[in-house]
Parts: C-alpha cells; sequence; structure tokens
C-alpha cells in the first residue's frame, strides 16, 4: 500500500563510546583535589559574622588561624563560647594553642601568621577583648576580624 | 565517589575579614608617649551601641567624616582613643572599627587607634 513507500525510521540509537568517560571523571576529580583544601575543623559554636564595606581576602590560608566565638550548637548552654580547633576552650587556652599552631606552621607562614575572629554579631565585647588581650600576649598581632562583604 | 566525598568535605570560600593590627604586649619600663589632649579623639561605645565623639553623641557616619578631618591634620601622630563597654555587641564595635578603616583610607596611613581596656591597661597606639 501507500505505507510501503516510506522509509521506516531506524529506531536503534547508536551505541554511545563510554572510553573517554573515567578520562573525564579523573580530570574533575583531580581539578578539586588541587583546589579545595580539607575542612579539618567540625564547628560547634554557631555564628553570624558581621558585614563591613572595608573587608579584605584572607590571603594565603595555611597562615591563618580561626577563633571562633558563638553559641554552643547543641543547646547545652547560652553562654558564649569560644573554640579552638576541634574543642572549646577558654581564654587562659589561647596562648597555648597559639603557640602550638605557630609550630606546625613553615617559617613563611609563621611571619604572616594572621589570627581570624570569628565571632558572632551579639557577642559581648568582654569576651572580644580578653581574646585580644591574650593574642597580644603571645605576640600574634595580625588580627582579622571575619565578615561578610557589604555593598 | 571519590569526586562527591570531595565535593562534599571542601570549603571553596575564601575567608574575608577586616584587618587589624594589635598593639605588642605592655613591656616591663613603658615609655609614656607626649600626646597632647588636642591629638586625642576620645570616641565612646556605650551598651546599647550609641556613640560619642570627645562628648556629643554622633551616628557612625558623622563620625568617619569627623575621623578623616581630624586625622588629615597629622595622620602619624594624631590617635583615635576607643572605649567600650564590657557588654557591648560585638556587631556595633565592628561598624566602628570598619568606619575607622575606612576613614584613614584617603589618609593612605593605618589607623591609630588607642583602645582603653577595662583593666585599666591602656592599649598603645599603633606604628
Amino acid at each position: 500500500m501507500i505505507r510501503r513507500h516510506f522509509r521506516r525510521p531506524d529506531h536503534s540509537v547508536p551505541e554511545l563510546n563510554m572510553a573517554s568517560l573515567p578520562d573525564l571523571i579523573f580530570t574533575v576529580l583531580f581539578f578539586f583535589m588541587i583546589v579545595t583544601h580539607m575542612r579539618d575543623v567540625e564547628k560547634q559554636v554557631t555564628y553570624q559574622v558581621p558585614a563591613g564595606t572595608e573587608v579584605e581576602k584572607q590571603q594565603h590560608k595555611s597562615s591563618v588561624v580561626h577563633i571562633y566565638i558563638g553559641k554552643p550548637l547543641d543547646g547545652s548552654s547560652d553562654n558564649y563560647l569560644i573554640q579552638l580547633n576541634n574543642r572549646l576552650a577558654t581564654t587562659a587556652d589561647i596562648a597555648r594553642f597559639i603557640d602550638n599552631e605557630r609550630q606546625q606552621m613553615s617559617a613563611e607562614d609563621r611571619e604572616r601568621m594572621v589570627v581570624s575572629i570569628e565571632a558572632d554579631r551579639d557577642v559581648p565585647m568582654s569576651i572580644v577583648n580578653d581574646v585580644k588581650q591574650a593574642l597580644r600576649k603571645s605576640y600574634a598581632l595580625n588580627i582579622s576580624y571575619a565578615a561578610t562583604e557589604r555593598r | 565517589m571519590l569526586l562527591i566525598f570531595f565535593l562534599v568535605t571542601s570549603s571553596m570560600d575564601a575567608g574575608k575579614g577586616l584587618q587589624r593590627q594589635l598593639p605588642p604586649p605592655p613591656q616591663e619600663q613603658e615609655q609614656v608617649a607626649d600626646i597632647l589632649d588636642s591629638d586625642i579623639m576620645t570616641v565612646t561605645l556605650n551598651a546599647e551601641g550609641q556613640l560619642t565623639m570627645n562628648g556629643d553623641t554622633v551616628s557612625l557616619q558623622r563620625l568617619q567624616e569627623e575621623v578623616t578631618k581630624f586625622a588629615a591634620v597629622n595622620p602619624h601622630h594624631r590617635v583615635v582613643a576607643i572605649k567600650t563597654d564590657p557588654q557591648t555587641r560585638y556587631n556595633d564595635y565592628f561598624q566602628l572599627q570598619n568606619a575607622l578603616v575606612a576613614a584613614y583610607k584617603p589618609l593612605k596611613c593605618p589607623p591609630r587607634v588607642s583602645e582603653i581596656v577595662d583593666e585599666s591597661s591602656q592599649k598603645g597606639g599603633q606604628p
């Protein structure tokens, strides 16, 4: 009949060549391995940093030491606590913490060490001042108030 | 698997912050710097976040303009002294620091700020 005159469309799709897929995935994997650094600190406090107009990027990640100040995540207390590395601490521990961090750094990182204070907006200044005094005593004089950029 | 692992555990964000310098710890024999009263601007930040400059209540913006004017005369000599209350919110203090950095920006000189801390120990000015 008439149908016979039309060519039947070929339904079979040509097989996709998967040989290059592992290469692709490995490229992406290596890219991420190089670009990223591991998150080595599990945050135990919650905080919201303030926003400022004059903020600058922290230059060298390996020379930045973080001090977190916020309320505990598990809600065990309503006070503001200080977190150094993976544990909660007091201002008395800061000197030892800074010394430890210093020793782990390479010589050039040690010279440009910056302490990043990541504090919640509502933290009372008494805590922040105590932290700063402790940092002064350990000669960690370059500090950075962590913040987000505001236009 | 590995790819997803790296995606989850990595943090891409570069930290941002307001860079400041702290003065070195107080020495045994402190040299008392001779600074004229007229070369010191006292800024107080109380627990409610209210700013006072040499006794007058000011807004943050006005303070910034005043500091620029004040420091422009002799940026390496004139000092801004900050006094905060222990109950002052960190955010208010941060905004003040932010304003000071902004105020000193056109002067091409790091802010000379002295902080008066409660234990009646005074933080020296910054070089």
